[in-house]
């Protein structure tokens, strides 16, 4: 796991600003398909567990950081970070793609976004030229009204 | 919702105030909700609630918990992100009976914990320090309960799916066993329930949870605190229950004590059975008491 932990703990690092520190308290496990979870330290002799922690990282050819991850510790990152309006805010939560203003852009770049309105981070979306690719998986879409 | 007669008959046994009783059964709940400490904060969320114009009662017993006289508390953006959690008031309690407990634990188990309302709040309460295991019987509950622990951004839990009586021997520090009952005390969310009541079921879960007791009090490390809960108000899945435990393990039962809600103690005798004098010390929440649902609770030490 550890080749992979560093994989991911680079790209956190590269593609958000978001420091390996933040992760120490916990630990990275490896499950099939890919997918990178983000648990305690210590697991308990119980035979095999279902899952370990929250599920936060996709790797197959590229990394793909789930919006569990980026709204947990995307307070600490610093670029790749897109602020949505009210109205683009209830089409992500709806789970439609996003058209954004050439000025919502402008400081990042193409691939895997943060997604915030008013300081609250929504989670993760893909850039793509000025096209947001929802990527709230569909359990979790909802109507706002309040916001 | 219908109350059966034979419903009646047992609980006015029992109850203080037999019509505020059955009368508070036959009326919804108050729309309540906690405040997820993992991602939000109480005076972010009140402030943001206010901003929207909907009223919230906060509760004394416990600042993370809020009522609502607006329906639509699952539409706002911090239903959406996790800052809160639609949970009801009385399933928010088990948790606080062990506070103190959970603030240092390094090891626990919250035996039956789908959908995870209850595991959640542990894991805010120990600020997602230490390990829980999160164990359910039922693999299909487990999708909810992956569900809200990512939602809320639960991190250090591992998900089981064990039948506890079969699990391997562990220590853990605290555990909260919170069964698999006949849910009595939650009629006034799920009057369906109601029509499928009977005294048989109500034994039949009895043998169960003596059996899971038992075993979750074996798991329990030396020291260690377990959490018995219900929701529901039977006797023979309450005080019996922790009474077997009582004659047949060195267990002790701690007083619980919450300040500003209104519980009253367990029961010392049904239908002729005497019970241990230490099941003074366990509560039972009545639903016209604090206009909930109903919660029974037993604190356990070893």
């Amino acid at each position: 796991m550890s080749k992979e932990k560093n994989s991911i703990l680079d790209y956190f690092e590269t593609r958000f600003g978001i420091s390996r520190n933040h992760f120490r308290e916990f630990e990275f496990y490896l499950a099939s398909k890919g997918r990178v979870f983000l648990g305690p330290k210590k697991i308990p002799a119980i035979g095999e567990p279902v899952s370990v922690g929250i599920l936060i990282a996709r790797m197959d050819n590229n990394i793909k950081p789930t919006t569990n991850l980026l709204q947990l510790f995307g307070k600490y990152a610093d670029k790749n970070i897109v602020s949505l309006t009210e109205q683009q805010t209830k089409q992500y939560a709806h789970g439609d793609d996003i058209k954004l203003s050439p000025e919502q852009t402008e400081k990042t770049e193409r691939g895997y976004v943060i997604l915030s309105y008013c300081n609250v981070l929504l989670g993760c979306g893909l850039l793509r030229e000025s096209l947001i690719k929802n990527m709230l998986p569909k359990a979790k879409r909802s109507e706002l009204k309040f916001m | 919702m219908r109350i059966l007669d034979a419903f009646k008959e047992r609980y006015s046994q029992i109850v203080d105030d037999e019509p505020a009783f059955f009368d508070c059964l036959m009326q919804p709940l108050p729309k309540s909700f906690r405040v997820n400490t993992l991602k939000s904060n109480i005076d972010n969320v009140k402030k943001r609630f206010a901003g929207y114009g909907i009223n919230l009662t906060q509760m004394p017993w416990y600042d993370e918990a809020f009522i609502s006289d607006n329906l639509e508390v699952g539409s706002t953006l911090e239903h959406f992100h996790g800052d809160i959690y639609l949970q009801e008031l009385v399933s928010m309690i088990p948790a606080i009976t062990i506070k103190e407990e959970l603030s240092n634990a390094r090891l626990v188990l919250d035996a039956c914990a789908a959908p995870g309302s209850k595991t959640t709040q542990m894991a805010a309460i120990m600020n997602n320090k230490g390990t829980i295991v999160a164990n359910d019987l039922s693999y299909a509950r487990i999708r909810a309960l992956r569900f809200n622990l990512e939602k809320t951004g639960t991190i250090n839990t591992v998900i089981t799916n064990y039948d506890i009586r079969r699990m391997s021997k562990n220590q853990f520090e605290v555990i909260l066993l919170d069964v698999p009952c006949s849910a009595e005390g939650t009629f006034r969310k799920n009057s369906e329930l109601s029509k499928i009541w009977t005294m048989k079921q109500i034994l039949s879960n009895s043998h169960l949870q003596k059996q899971l007791i038992t075993k979750a009090f074996d798991l329990l490390a030396p020291g260690g605190t377990l959490v018995y809960s219900t929701c529901t108000f039977a006797p023979e899945e309450n005080e019996e229950v922790v009474n077997h435990l009582l004659e047949n393990r060195d267990a002790k039962i701690e007083k619980i004590e919450i300040p500003d809600i209104h519980m009253s103690w367990g029961i010392e005798e049904w239908n002729t059975k005497q019970f241990d004098p230490q099941l003074k010390k366990t509560v039972r929440i009545w639903p016209h008491h604090n206009n909930t649902g109903g919660f029974y609770i037993a604190k356990v030490t070893k």
